[in-house]
């Protein structure tokens, strides 16, 4: 991160004014050789200023815009407010909720800008838990079964979701990734499911304890509901603010024996480019090195995910990617959800061009009706 | 309602001024790839693409040979060269675990890269790495006076790890 202004790059935009910084504090997965993950707070100026790179060499990419303001001074509620409802103190915001997308859909100043996100929503699956057969496969597979993915995102999600197969994000570069054999989300099967619950030695009358950070209670609550119509389970839908969110993330990424107080944790996962997933995803839910891993390491897993980056040709990368994906879906070693869309409001007079992985402003351009340019 | 933004509206120089909220976790993140390049940037499909490179080839399945955008300059008129490349390769493989994700995004700390030409460097790797093209996302490309001035962390914290 860029601790302080000043001509460091050569990207399509110079920083000139405040930063955004985080200090981060280590989580040790395994210590030698070292794995971690960094878990960080966030410091920002109130404004964060960005002027257009006169000489950055792209020029068809842009830098469009002459100048970029981030407006750290406004709660995300306001920020929202101020983009429906008028021009010239807000012309973008990010991470609109799924709830909140039609109240811009309605708005005259905003249009709402929706792309599919390479992020995986998906449940920890506690293999360790010693009161429910979680370690056998086919009892996770019957959580899968169990769960109604179309309505989970059109109930819980408004339709702005798609569902997983596996923890491969579906993206139109993706699409090629599930053929031939056409990797499918797991049907909603209640009777496949209770068969296969039962099959593992799982009673009915037991509970089953979800833990999910607020921003997906909802998501919890729908899951909890089908498991308890499907398996005759009971369900304690336990909701995590902000810190406890990351504690609960930290005891995971540090503490691999258990015991944990949930059989079901729900994240979101980024991904940083849709070439590797395995190195974000699966990795993180099920690998070694996981920062999600809850249970014993899976030796099949980790032969699959070595071979991984023994492959310098980008179509024998996608291959290997699509096996270990193929492996995790089979093995039940997350419940996978969804992938959510990134929402935008935008300002009428922007024409945003959204990024699957990322937050990127070179190709942005501001109309000349713009409240800056009139 | 129709899009403003009909051809011919397009501005060939910068125009405007956007105020963005972003409320984000990774906004720091964000606003280094709106001002900072890499080797290789994504595309907003996602993939991976050349960026500060021109190009690379794989001389052999241990020898990634990156050749170096030409005619790339710092704001501060500090051209990117292949020694740029190599000084910020080199600095980021100082640190045990400099990227805020974690360490899947470390390059083998075996890995050496050489400066063959003022355009063109080599990465030596100890085996093969596939992910390594994707990894050097995370390699940003800063000028001569960041390292010196600012650094990822250094001036503030006294160290890079977990500041990349």
């Amino acid at each position: 991160m860029i601790d302080a202004p000043g001509p460091w790059g050569t990207g399509p935009f110079i920083l000139t004014q405040g930063a955004s910084v985080i200090d981060a504090q280590r989580a040790v997965i395994r210590s030698e050789p070292l794995a971690c993950i960094w878990q960080y707070t966030e410091q920002r100026s109130e404004r964060v200023r960005l002027v257009a790179n006169p000489d950055y060499w792209d020029r068809r990419r842009g830098p469009r815009p002459a100048e970029v303001v981030f407006r750290n001074d406004l709660p995300p509620e306001r920020a929202l407010e101020l983009v429906c409802t008028g021009e010239g103190e807000v012309d973008l915001v990010t991470e609109v909720p799924a709830a909140q997308a039609a109240r811009v859909e309605a708005s005259e100043h905003a249009r709402l800008v929706a792309v599919d996100s390479a992020m995986a929503v998906a449940g920890v699956i506690d293999r360790d838990a010693v009161d429910l057969p979680l370690a056998d496969r086919r009892a996770r597979q019957a959580l899968n079964l169990a769960v109604d993915r179309e309505a989970l995102v059109r109930d819980a999600v408004f339709g702005r979701a798609r569902p997983m197969s596996g923890l491969t994000p579906p993206t139109r570069l993706t699409a090629a990734h599930r053929a031939p054999d056409r990797l499918r989300p797991y049907p909603h099967d209640p009777a496949r499911a209770a068969g296969l619950w039962r099959a593992a030695g799982g009673g009915t009358g037991g509970l089953l304890r979800i833990a999910a950070p607020a921003a997906l209670e909802a998501v919890a609550r729908r899951v909890g509901a089908d498991v308890e119509r499907v398996l005759g389970l009971g369900t304690e839908v336990r909701t995590l603010a902000e810190e406890a969110e990351g504690q609960e993330r930290r005891r995971l990424a540090e503490n691999k024996e258990g015991p944990r107080d949930w059989h079901v944790l729900l994240v979101g996962q980024g991904n940083q480019s849709i070439d590797a997933p395995p190195l974000e995803l699966h990795r993180a839910f099920a690998g070694e090195t996981g920062e999600y891993r809850a249970g014993p390491v899976i030796p099949e897993f980790e032969r699959l995910y070595e071979q991984l980056p023994a492959h310098t040709s980008q179509l024998a990368l996608v291959r290997m990617a699509n096996r270990i994906d193929r492996y995790v879906r089979r093995q039940a070693l997350a419940l996978f959800l969804y992938a959510p869309q990134a929402l935008y409001a935008v300002n009428r007079h922007v024409d945003f061009k959204p990024y699957t992985t990322s937050f990127e402003l070179a190709e942005t351009e501001v109309g000349p009706q713009h409240w800056s340019r009139r | 309602m129709r899009s403003p933004f009909a051809r011919g509206h397009r501005s060939t120089e910068p125009a405007g001024t956007l105020h963005v909220v972003d409320p984000s976790p990774l906004n720091w993140l964000y606003i280094t790839y709106n001002t900072v390049e890499e080797l290789v940037r994504v595309t907003p499909g996602g993939k991976i693409r050349p960026a500060a490179m021109r190009a690379y080839r794989w001389r052999d399945d241990r020898t990634l040979e990156v050749r170096v955008r030409p005619g790339e300059r710092f704001p501060d008129g500090e051209p990117l060269t292949a020694a740029t490349v190599k000084r910020s390769f080199d600095e980021q493989q100082r640190w045990q675990a400099p990227h805020p994700p974690g360490t899947h995004f470390n390059i083998d700390p075996r890995v050496r890269c050489e400066v063959v030409s003022q355009r063109k460097v080599r990465f030596h790797l100890p085996e093969p790495d596939g992910l390594v093209i994707g990894k050097l996302r995370a390699t940003h490309v800063m000028s001569t006076r960041f390292w010196e001035e600012v650094g990822f962390g250094y001036a503030r914290q006294g160290s890079g790890e977990g500041h990349w």
